[in-house]
């Protein structure tokens, strides 16, 4: 029988202690896994989110309520229009690799509701817009059939309060004119859901907007550099300059602080599981004080003692990380959404990502820390004197 | 079994909802549509899919007399239902359902008394050419005092039948059919639907 199998036998001795501890170090490694999970989950969700805008730059007139969500909450009322040849002149710069115009509207419903509501449009360039927005993906149809087609495209919650299929017409509120529903949108978690668009110069035509832009959105050419062209965006008049960059740079450096937090909470279980193992070997030890003095009567050498302790140690670490990360996984949809419930912002996409190399830096940090806690209690076996260990048999 | 209960939990946050029928303003809606003394509710979400799947929604097309139909009309909608009390008794109910119209959704409210009849009726949305005509109060009021027995016999499909009280009922615009037919379908299924949610459980 070799030390590892005598250390597997000790442990099955004490089924219940062994049972406790590896439950201990099983939450400690969920808890790690699941925070530094997160960690990658929400940075990198936060990314595709931004990229996922489609724009590195969205620029509009000073003041200008740019999300539907704001305008809204003005009631509709606020928006503000750049010129067109100042648009046409930033689209031209040497450092845009593509660009597209837009134009918001907010038209009075008296048909929602009591008092009724507002129903938010984007007009788009039917040429340049979708390929600003790959992953926008149709759930029926597809875009316009023409620039200047008489039809529209529904974001997914668009089209179920209208019950709109592909093909249906529509109604648009500020409009006599019919609309054919050329697509309905896949759920994208955006605000692009609740959007009704149609083409650009249809919607600066139905809404007298001739000429007119809210938005213009802008990807850089790869060598570009952002913060230049940014600098020469804010000398322009009466235009605001959203920089993705700095909406991501200000969630992020708002998650900074949380994330501190977090991996303090992750190094604390981490601890816990440090002390958990120390004290309870350490306790096996002071138990097993006279059967370990009879095995170095017998011949075992301090070396084999140390190792058989050592070996509980890794043993007990090892099968209590695997656990942790089994419940990590097996749990990492209700963890998220716990994670969703608390957290003021989250972004769509995954927030936990458990990957191996995550799964692999738990394992070993937990095992390891697990073996160095073991190591003061393997010294101290090791050191048993065996006359002592007689002796001290009452 | 087991696995089934984990697989069901893992992927409870990711499963995308239909959409339901809800009042815009409930505390505001339900003083509005029920007035007379403070209204107290409670909000109950049912649907058929959690009350007997597939053969519910069969025996709810049936009484219908159409399938349920398209990409929104479908076994999984959560209906918003609204138990409305005064004075701590039961006064009555609020039920909505979302209804594809010519140009648009329509969403047709019901306010029922406690035995079932209709005491009020409302368009929370409606986009149709003759939007105007109904959202009238005239034309609501054609629906006080009738029930799901003034329907039973309502061929939704030909547009026709129903009793005495359901066949006066007037499109305030005879030159477009197409809104009006929907709002009496959509009349129809929500008294169904009140029939098996609250009137007539026990029937299931």
């Amino acid at each position: 029988m070799n030390i590892f199998q005598v250390a597997c036998k000790n442990l099955l001795r004490r089924k219940t202690r062994t049972l406790f501890t590896i439950a201990g170090i099983m939450l400690s490694a969920w808890v790690l896994v699941t925070l530094l999970g997160f960690n990658r989950g929400y940075e990198q969700s936060l990314n595709e989110n931004i990229e996922g805008m489609g724009f590195q730059i969205v620029l509009t007139a000073k003041g200008c309520p740019y999300e539907a969500a704001t305008l809204m909450l003005k009631g509709g009322t606020g928006l503000r229009y750049m010129p067109e040849a100042l648009v046409r002149d930033v689209a031209g710069r040497e450092a845009v690799a593509a660009a597209t115009e837009m134009l918001m509207h907010a038209e009075f419903d008296p048909n929602k509701g009591e008092n009724g509501g507002t129903t938010v449009y984007l007009g788009i360039d039917p040429q340049t817009y979708p390929a600003m927005k790959p992953y926008l993906q149709f759930n029926q149809g597809g875009w316009f059939s023409a620039d200047s087609a008489v039809e529209i495209v529904l974001g997914y919650e668009a089209a179920e309060l209208e019950q709109r299929e592909a093909g249906d017409m529509m109604l648009l509120p500020g409009s006599e004119q019919e609309f054919r529903v050329a697509g309905v949108l896949k759920r994208t978690g955006t605000q692009d859901d609740g959007m009704i668009f149609l083409p650009l110069k249809l919607a600066q035509n139905i809404f007298n907007k001739t000429g007119r832009l809210t938005m213009l959105g802008l990807r850089l050419k790869q060598e570009a550099d952002q913060s230049v062209f940014e600098e020469e965006l804010y000398s322009l008049p009466d235009v605001q300059v959203v920089s993705m960059a700095q909406v991501k740079n200000t969630i992020l450096s708002l998650v900074a602080s949380a994330k501190v937090i977090v991996l303090s909470i992750a190094f604390i279980a981490f601890l816990i599981a440090l002390f958990g193992v120390l004290n309870t070997i350490l306790m096996s030890v002071f138990e097993r004080f006279q059967e370990i003095g009879i095995l170095k009567s017998i011949g075992a050498l301090p070396k084999d003692i140390f190792l058989m302790v050592l070996s509980e140690t890794a043993l007990l670490c090892a099968l209590g990380s695997l656990a942790g990360i089994i419940l990590a996984y097996l749990f990492s949809g209700l963890s998220e959404m716990a994670v969703r419930y608390f957290l003021p912002f989250a972004p769509n996409g995954r927030l936990i990502i458990l990957d191996w190399p995550t799964t692999a830096l738990a394992f070993l940090s937990i095992t390891l820390a697990g073996i160095a806690g073991g190591v003061y209690p393997s010294l101290r076996a090791a050191a048993v004197r065996p006359l002592d260990s007689i002796r001290s048999v009452d | 079994m087991l696995k089934i209960f984990w697989l069901l939990i893992l992927l409870a946050g990711f499963a995308p909802a239909a959409v339901g029928c809800d009042l815009n303003d409930p505390d505001r809606d339900i003083q509005r549509l029920f007035p007379g003394a403070k209204v107290t509710y409670k909000t109950a979400y049912l649907s058929l899919a959690r009350l007997g799947g597939e053969k519910t929604l069969r025996a709810v097309e049936e009484r219908l007399g159409d399938k349920f139909s398209g990409l929104y009309e479908t076994i999984d909608v959560p209906y918003t239902l609204y138990t409305l009390y005064q004075d701590g008794q039961l006064a009555g109910y609020i039920h909505g359902i979302n209804q594809k119209g010519r140009y648009g959704g329509l969403q047709v409210f019901l306010v029922y008394d406690p035995d079932g009849v209709i005491v009020n009726f409302y368009y929370q949305k409606l986009t149709s050419r003759q939007a105007g005509k109904l959202r009238s109060p005239e034309f609501a009021k054609q629906f006080t005092g009738l029930s799901l027995r003034d329907f039973l016999s309502y061929d939704v499909l030909a547009g026709a039948g129903g009793s005495a009280g359901a066949q006066v009922i007037k499109n305030p615009d005879p030159a477009d059919r197409t809104d009006f037919l929907a709002t009496l379908r959509a009349v129809k299924k929500n008294l169904i639907l009140m029939d098996l949610f609250v009137f007539n459980k026990g029937a299931q």
